[in-house]
């Protein structure tokens, strides 16, 4: 270590630096001494600060006799604070200067400016309080929050006309004067004030409000229960009105009051697109009006028989008389108000819970049987010493490519409309942002319609063609006939009674009775989705013809009918096809369109014997389809798999999720 | 060796703040050479000379700035107080403020101040709370009435500048009452003792 001497001038500085510590000057927590004089009463002993009692504020800012001040330049200024409801509000505690801390001097020497700023006051109280385990101070935590969510909002930031100043801050709407707990009178009375606070500066909107349903009930019945500005428009997270949070949140916010009307909108189509976080159809106050909703009676009213019409223009420029019959509030649950919707409901319910319960048990019995049966070592069990060489050619290219396009657009179909059906999902919000917004996904859903019903046509062409074709030899009920016959229902009696052990698997021919269902319900399926579809595709042409409650109609069985299509494909096709353990994992039949021969006995072993009786099963056989052809095969039919099962997950997240 | 005058310097530096305060002469002290016109402690016993014992501080050091920068009207505070920096102004305004005013008895008309004090409840309350007594707006119960009514003079005559709002109230209570207003109220004044 370097030596020091003890003269150098570091031991000076040493001890000087001590000594610094025994000044007065150094001592920050004494009394304050100027010229060895301490700060008289009525000042801060530390600080030297004159303390105001607000008693003497309140002299002249309590005098109820004088409530106004008249400035040197001859303006008057409000300057009264009521001395009870200080005392009464939650500031009563507060020295007047503790918020009005610019004001050092009574009487004001010069006209104060009112500089009170709230954020730092309650933002270092909650930092110091927060852990407090008593509470007291619990409620700070919502006051931090709104004072973020102020921070954000359009009154925080700089007035167009004057950008040093805010274009509201805190005391512009709360009296802080007057500043209750949760639940006490004053908060009551500041809720009743509410729309004539924010129509101090928003006069326009003040004044359309005071006519409305919700400005008679505040204003004239004093009915607190009625709508007021912050219910609407939020407290404290205000947005510009025109942008998208701003509509979202005012629709939901109707919804806090008006539950009924919010589900029935969510129902519809415009609040389905809604409910997705697009704004772009109608909303409550496209339609009711905004500030100005009335009732239906009112001849006033947006909603009014004579202005309707007129309203829905506003979107649908060609919209004629028959757009007055839409319900655009039609609850499907209300039978006495919409007898049709709610008896189409519950024939569509029907019909889903009757198909997909008589399926699903059929599913299930299979299941357990061929289940029962490999442990027996019975059934269909591929010979690994034999590999398949032989096949049988079970479908032309051109039903190769229609099943094909078919899977992929009804997928697409699925997809798209289930988003709008499930739109209170997170998984519908994130997939129609992927997809690119709502308009882009009406765009795919209508596209792969066109394309669905295109495939449905371009097949009933081809089949009608080829019937005709062979118009002479053509048997309406032969062994390759899709038509039902009664050998079907004994097929089904048969497999019941194998199901449960009383009777040997039924033989079939060409096609069994659950392929001659699949092949058949997109009949019925188009019949319904298709028709609904179209109507809904253009709903300004569709009025030209049918009445506005179509639309209703239309929307609920086009969602039903799909909804069935969706769960059955997706799980009851899918094990017939793929997943019964004598196919599992998968048959690529549809894509190859060739089927193993031995495989082809089994399951059709009446067509198979037909063929080998009359000679012409040669004529169906090929060899195995090449490697890369196999391959491509199972690559479609693992992607489509796979999708249709991603389908029917959130199908079943929507459906199980779906609000009450 | 330029190692050793960095801390030399560095030294004189810590030190200077500890040196420094003991430059000037105490509040006390510079109030004491008030007494020969203020009284001792600022309870004054001529007529004419204001007693600025218990005056609030900042109206103290408003008065003696204004005479300072001459915007106040005077016969000798305006030299005198030239001689002083805001700091013993402050020092001085304190020690003032700690004293107790000693009021001596003045010849007033009662009924004249009966009638003073209720201009002065009605005109002059709010800001010379209390009737007037030592408070943030200076002195007036207890103050020598002579000085009373030069100062008043002086406001209306224009020679001295009034306090914000306080014209419209002289000019009120005079409009009010007539030109006995004014002795009124000085002679309420002059009756607290």
């Amino acid at each position: 270590m370097k030596y020091i001497p003890p003269r150098s001038p570091v031991w000076i500085f040493v001890f000087l630096f001590t000594l610094c510590f025994f000044t007065p000057v150094q001592s920050a927590v004494s009394e304050l001494t100027i010229l060895g004089e301490t700060p008289p009463p009525g000042f801060d002993p530390v600080s030297g600060e004159r303390v105001i009692p607000n008693e003497r504020c309140l002299k002249c800012h309590g005098d109820a006799h004088e409530k106004t001040d008249t400035r040197d330049d001859g303006t008057v200024v409000d300057i009264y604070a009521d001395p009870e409801k200080i005392k009464d509000s939650v500031h009563g505690e507060q020295a007047c200067t503790n918020c009005h801390a610019t004001i050092s001097r009574v009487p004001h020497r010069e006209a104060p400016d009112v500089v009170v700023g709230c954020v730092e006051c309650h933002r270092e109280t909650w930092d110091k309080h927060r852990n407090d385990p008593e509470g007291k101070y619990e409620r700070l935590g919502v006051v931090m929050e709104t004072i973020e969510s102020y921070y954000d909002s359009v009154h925080a930031r700089p007035n167009k006309h004057d950008q040093s100043e805010t274009n509201a801050t805190c005391y512009d709407c709360h009296e802080a004067h007057d500043i209750g707990t949760l639940g006490s009178h004053q908060r009551a009375e500041h809720r009743l004030k509410n729309p004539e606070v924010c129509g101090e500066c928003h006069r326009k909107e003040l004044n359309e409000y005071k006519e409305s349903v919700h400005g008679k009930a505040v204003l004239e019945e004093k009915d607190s229960e009625s709508a007021v500005c912050s219910d609407c428009h939020t407290t404290h997270t205000i947005v510009d009105p025109e942008s998208d949070k701003a509509k979202l949140a005012i629709t939901k916010n109707c919804g806090d009051c008006h539950k009924g009307a919010q589900r029935t909108y969510f129902d519809s189509y415009h609040g389905q697109v809604h409910r997705l976080g697009y704004t772009n159809t109608a909303k409550c106050h496209d339609c009711h009006g905004g500030h100005s909703v009335k009732g239906e009676d009112d001849p006033t009213s947006e909603i009014h028989a004579n202005n309707r019409l007129e309203n829905c223009r506003v979107c649908h420029e060609d919209a004629n008389e028959n757009f007055l019959t839409f319900w655009p509030h039609g609850d499907a649950d209300d039978r006495e108000n919409y007898p049709g919707l709610w008896f189409f409901k519950i024939f569509m319910q029907t019909l889903i819970f009757s198909v997909m319960g008589f399926f699903w048990i059929h599913v299930f019995m299979w299941l357990y049987r061929e289940v029962m049966d490999r442990i027996q070592g019975k059934g269909f069990i591929e010979d690994l010493n034999k590999p398949d060489v032989v096949y049988f050619r079970r479908f032309p290219a051109v039903w190769r490519w229609i099943h094909g396009l078919f899977a992929i657009s009804t997928m697409a179909l699925i997809l798209t409309g289930t988003t709008l059906l499930f739109s209170h999902t997170g998984w519908a919000k994130a997939v129609v942002v992927f997809l690119g917004g709502t308009e882009m996904e009406g765009i795919i859903h209508r596209t792969a319609a066109v394309i669905w019903l295109g495939i449905f046509v371009a097949h009933l062409a081809i089949a009608i063609s080829n019937i005709w074709s062979k118009r002479d030899t053509f048997k309406w009920f032969g062994s390759t006939s899709m038509l039902p016959n009664w050998k079907d229902w004994d097929d089904l009696k048969g497999m019941f009674k194998w199901f449960v052990g009383r009777g040997p698997r039924p033989e079939f021919t060409h096609w069994t009775y659950w392929q001659k269902f699949d092949y058949w319900a997109p009949f019925w399926g188009a019949a319904i989705i298709g028709s609904s579809g179209i109507m809904l595709f253009a709903p300004e042409t569709t009025a030209i013809i049918l009445p506005g409650w179509m639309f209703n109609i239309a929307t609920l069985v086009h969602a039903e009918e799909a909804l069935l299509a969706a769960i059955f494909l997706n799980s009851v096709h899918f094990f017939n096809v793929h997943f019964r353990p004598e196919r599992f994992p998968m048959s690529t039949t549809i894509f190859t369109g060739a089927i193993p021969i031995e495989e082809f006995k089994h399951d059709h072993r009446l067509e198979y014997e037909r063929l080998i009786e009359s000679g012409e099963l040669d004529n169906h056989l090929i060899t195995r389809p090449s490697r890369r052809a196999d391959l491509a095969a199972s690559f479609i039919t693992t992607v489509l798999i796979m999708a249709g099962l991603a389908l029917l997950t959130l199908v079943l997240i929507g459906l199980m999720t779906s609000p009450a | 060796m330029r190692y050793k005058n960095n801390i030399a310097i560095l030294a004189l530096l810590m030190i200077l703040p500890a040196f420094s305060q003991a430059e000037s002469p105490s509040g006390q002290a510079l109030a004491f050479t008030c007494a020969g016109c203020h009284g001792t402690d600022g309870s004054s016993v001529g007529p004419s000379s204001p007693s600025i014992a218990g005056m609030d501080p900042d109206v103290f050091i408003d008065v003696m700035k204004g005479y300072r920068e001459d915007k106040r009207n005077s016969t000798i505070m305006n030299r005198i107080a030239k001689a002083y920096t805001d700091e013993q102004l402050k020092g001085m305004a304190w020690f003032f403020a700690k004293q107790e005013l000693q009021v001596s008895p003045q010849k007033h008309d009662p009924q004249l101040a009966v009638v003073g004090e209720k201009l002065h409840q009605k005109y002059c309350e709010k800001c010379h709370e209390d009737g007037g007594a030592p408070g943030d707006s200076g002195t007036l119960a207890g103050q020598w009435m002579p000085y009373l009514k030069y100062s008043m003079a002086d406001y209306i005559d224009g020679l001295r500048p009034y306090p914000r709002k306080m014209k419209r109230k002289v000019d009120a209570v005079i409009e009010a009452e007539g030109a006995d207003a004014v002795p009124a109220l000085i002679h309420f004044y002059g009756s607290q003792q």
